[in-house]
């Protein structure tokens, strides 16, 4: 017997969550896909030109020649790196100045709702790649050599790299009607909205992905809604993470000075690493930016950086101290042009998870001088904390074990959350205590200010409630702070919170005027005031509702109420005035 | 209770009415002005049957030739495949004829195939008898059914055919003989269609 009783609108609802509005049922064709991509190119050898962009999706996708420029250097190994077979990467480069930067309303919607560390950059673009080279004798250079690329604003490295995959290998065979499915596909997927399960056909496939929110608790990995025990990946791939890198396994060269790694991150240093190919320097970079997660990294950072790039002039110049960027390099020509930096980080093959090199020592800068120098850290820096011998000692005890390595990076991953968390709870404690107390909040005058920052008083909380509550770390934690505070990252994390601040103060102050007997004030006053009163308040409402003030929900019709009351309070032709200038 | 995912992919000739088909089981509509598919467009349906729930991944394929070459990654997985013909069309027979060909040598094994004369409603021009295919889907073990997505005639039925063929998780392997046998047959497979 069989019921059939599931209408599959209603179904199909419910999947896309509470996402699919009126304006998502009106998009035009490519609007759904680019909330997720700005375009896909292939990238091929041209061999009179060198790298060229041979197609381009939509064909009406704009790309200036710069960026372009940028694309085709990037989207290639720079080096003789032997990249035989497939090759998977990612870059990031500068989006053109002076381009017009239009960002969907329906997507900054979004934007608000995730985790800072997954907010879009307007000025950057990812690339994710898929490189193929082959021998192919039929050809003039005697190797098949492409790369199919997707441009996005979205830093979804892990969820991406999985899409490529899915695509790349069927177009270098089944070339253009292959891009042609797979962008159609794309244009129907239901709009990147943190927090909904989305479910994402692609090419035959069904991609199961959550992307996180702000409000999710941090270091809780995504568990999926879904679990149908089925292991066909003809079928449909659950993904655990949109964005997460392997931590253990990008740091396992690197493994004892994962701590003074965390440090440089945080401090905003200049770091470059040296690898031997894109994909391990990518990779690399991403670990880096990631391991101070929940906090931003907010310089700007190059998982695969080359020698044609726009700003390889600025980044190398040795007229200026080298810049607060990290970058990933793979040609050989940096180790020359790169010699004056402070950190180097020199990788060989990143091994697979379980061997990690025996060496321990920080390497002496001056002994970096030629290609061939040994894989490691190149510093002369000095760590403000002490090691935790712990982890490493849980880490080397889970290979000797041959403990799984997403337990390895699950507790590499924890043990950063957790660094990064004591570092920052003392500073948002502090940071807190610079709002105004809620009577000082008064409807009749205008918003109190925020406290200003103040080094000295912050150093002064460090004693009783520093970082030494929840970490057993011992070091100068002070240095470290102080340090901190002069890097962009704190500058960064700073303006979100004050920026945080200054609204919550204002939808405070604007509960408290919700609260006033608006019309027992306009009997005192005069009818000037009260007409300069709903002008204001009106103002205050647009406001209000375009930056999406944190108020409480019944604010805003309240806020009607009021004006529409004191409205009707007045003489007949100032209502028709101030109705009229609803419309407008 | 207990939710399968099935994929399920439409293969055909173009203009034969896959996506017709597929909007009407989904969503209960015809539109006679639809637009060729692009690669393949997908949706989903989940049905009960029996105690379990069936939830359809519905990959309805593109019927021009210049999307032929995708069509595995679509049957790749599929435990059923609705191959359509157009009832006044001989030559969507033919094609028809192909796919299953295609399938039996490169597709699942236990797939369930489901031959589907569509547009019955235009019975006045038919070209190809009903009996001939039916014949030809015995012979094949695959299941026979003529549907009008217009008129809305045999779409649920088809469905619920395929729940029904599709082996139960706990019994998979006893029923398993109710699919379409697409054990590897080399002599067939040389030959060119009719």
């Amino acid at each position: 017997m069989a019921l059939w009783s599931m209408p599959g609108l209603e179904e199909r609802l419910q999947e896309q969550g509470p996402t699919r509005s009126l304006a998502e049922a009106l998009s035009l064709p490519w609007d759904r896909f680019s909330a997720w991509l700005h375009c896909i190119c292939v990238v091929g050898f041209d061999l009179e030109l060198g790298q060229a962009v041979e197609v381009l999706y939509p064909t009406h996708s704009k790309l200036t020649d710069k960026e372009k420029s940028n694309i085709c250097y990037l989207s290639f190994p720079d080096s003789n790196s032997g990249c035989l077979g497939d090759t998977q990467f990612c870059f990031r480069f500068r989006q053109s100045s002076g381009r017009k930067i239009s960002l969907h309303c329906l997507m900054d919607q979004f934007d608000k709702d995730l985790p800072i560390y997954l907010k879009k950059d307007p000025a950057y673009y990812y690339g994710y790649v898929y490189f193929r080279q082959v021998r192919d004798k039929t050809l003039k250079r005697g190797y098949f050599q492409k790369s199919l690329v997707m441009i996005s604003k979205l830093p979804y490295i892990k969820f991406f790299q999985t899409v490529l995959k899915k695509i790349a290998p069927e177009y270098f065979e089944k070339s253009d009607p292959c891009l042609e499915a797979a962008c159609s596909d794309i244009d129907r997927w239901p709009a990147p909205c943190p927090g909904a399960m989305l479910n994402l056909p692609i090419m035959g496939v069904v991609i199961k992905v959550r992307i996180p929110t702000r409000h999710d608790k941090p270091g809780t990995t995504t568990q999926l809604i879904e679990t149908t025990p089925q292991a066909d990946v003809h079928i449909s791939v659950s993904l655990p993470t949109i964005h997460e890198v392997d931590l253990f396994r990008c740091f396992s060269p690197v493994f004892l000075h994962i701590q003074m790694l965390w440090e440089l991150v945080l401090l905003g240093e200049p770091l470059v690493v040296m690898a031997p190919s894109p994909s391990e320097s990518s990779e690399t970079v991403l670990a880096l930016v990631s391991c101070i997660s929940p906090l931003k990294y907010c310089s700007d950072f190059r998982p695969y950086f080359t020698i044609h790039d726009t700003e390889f002039k600025e980044y190398t110049t040795r007229t200026q101290a080298p810049p607060p960027v990290i970058l990933g390099v793979t040609n050989p020509f940096f180790a020359k042009t790169l010699q004056h930096w402070p950190h180097i980080i020199r990788i060989g093959d990143i091994k697979l998870a379980g061997e990690v090199p025996k060496q321990v020592k920080v390497k002496k800068l001056k002994n970096l001088k030629t290609l061939d120098s040994k894989p490691g850290v190149y510093s002369s820096y000095k760590p403000f904390l002490n090691r935790d011998e712990e982890i490493i000692k849980q880490l080397q005890k889970g290979i000797q074990q041959k403990r799984p390595a997403e337990a390895q990076n699950v507790i590499l991953r924890r043990y950063f959350l957790e660094l990064t968390q004591s570092f920052i709870i003392p500073l948002e404690r502090y940071v807190a205590s610079l709002m105004p107390l809620q009577k000082s909040i008064l409807p009749w005058k205008s918003p109190p200010q925020l406290k200003c920052f103040s080094q000295d008083e912050f150093m002064k909380t460090l004693e009783k409630t520093g970082p030494q509550l929840t970490s057993r770390l011992k070091g100068d934690w002070m240095g470290l702070y102080r340090h901190f505070l002069k890097s962009s990252n704190f500058d960064g994390w700073f303006r979100t919170r004050w920026k945080e601040m200054t609204r919550k103060l204002e939808a405070l102050h604007l509960e408290a005027l919700c609260d006033e007997d608006l019309l027992l004030w306009i009997e005192k006053h005069t009818e000037v005031e009260a007409v300069d009163l709903v002008l204001k308040l009106k103002n205050k409402l647009m406001s209000a509702v375009g930056e999406h003030l944190p108020v409480k929900p019944d604010t805003m019709p309240r806020l009607q109420m009021h004006i529409d009351s004191i409205i009707s309070a007045l003489p007949e032709d100032l209502q028709g005035i101030l109705l009229k200038s609803d419309t407008t | 209770m207990a939710l399968r995912e099935l994929k399920v992919c439409l293969l055909g000739d173009t203009g034969v009415g896959k996506s017709s088909i597929v909007w009407r089981f989904v969503e209960d509509s015809f539109d006679p002005n639809i637009n060729p598919t692009i690669g393949a467009s997908f949706m989903t349906k989940t049905v009960q049957y029996q105690n379990e729930l069936h939830k359809f991944l519905i990959w309805d394929t593109a019927g021009q030739e210049r999307f032929r070459a995708l069509a595995p990654m679509y049957y790749r997985g599929s435990a059923a495949a609705i191959i359509v013909y157009d009832i006044t069309k001989e030559e969507t027979f033919s094609t028809l004829k192909n796919w299953v060909k295609e399938l039996r040598q490169h597709g699942p094994p236990n797939i369930v195939v489901a031959i589907t004369g569509n547009k019955c409603d235009l019975n006045d021009v038919r070209e190809v008898l009903e009996k001939d295919a039916k014949d030809y889907a015995d012979s094949i073990h695959a299941i026979f059914v003529e549907t009008s997505a217009k008129n809305a005639i045999n779409i649920n039925e088809l469905f619920i055919e395929i729940s029904r063929r599709i082996p139960s998780t706990d019994a998979s392997l006893t029923s398993a003989g109710k699919g379409f046998k697409l054990r590897r047959q080399p002599s067939v497979t040389k030959h060119s269609c009719c």
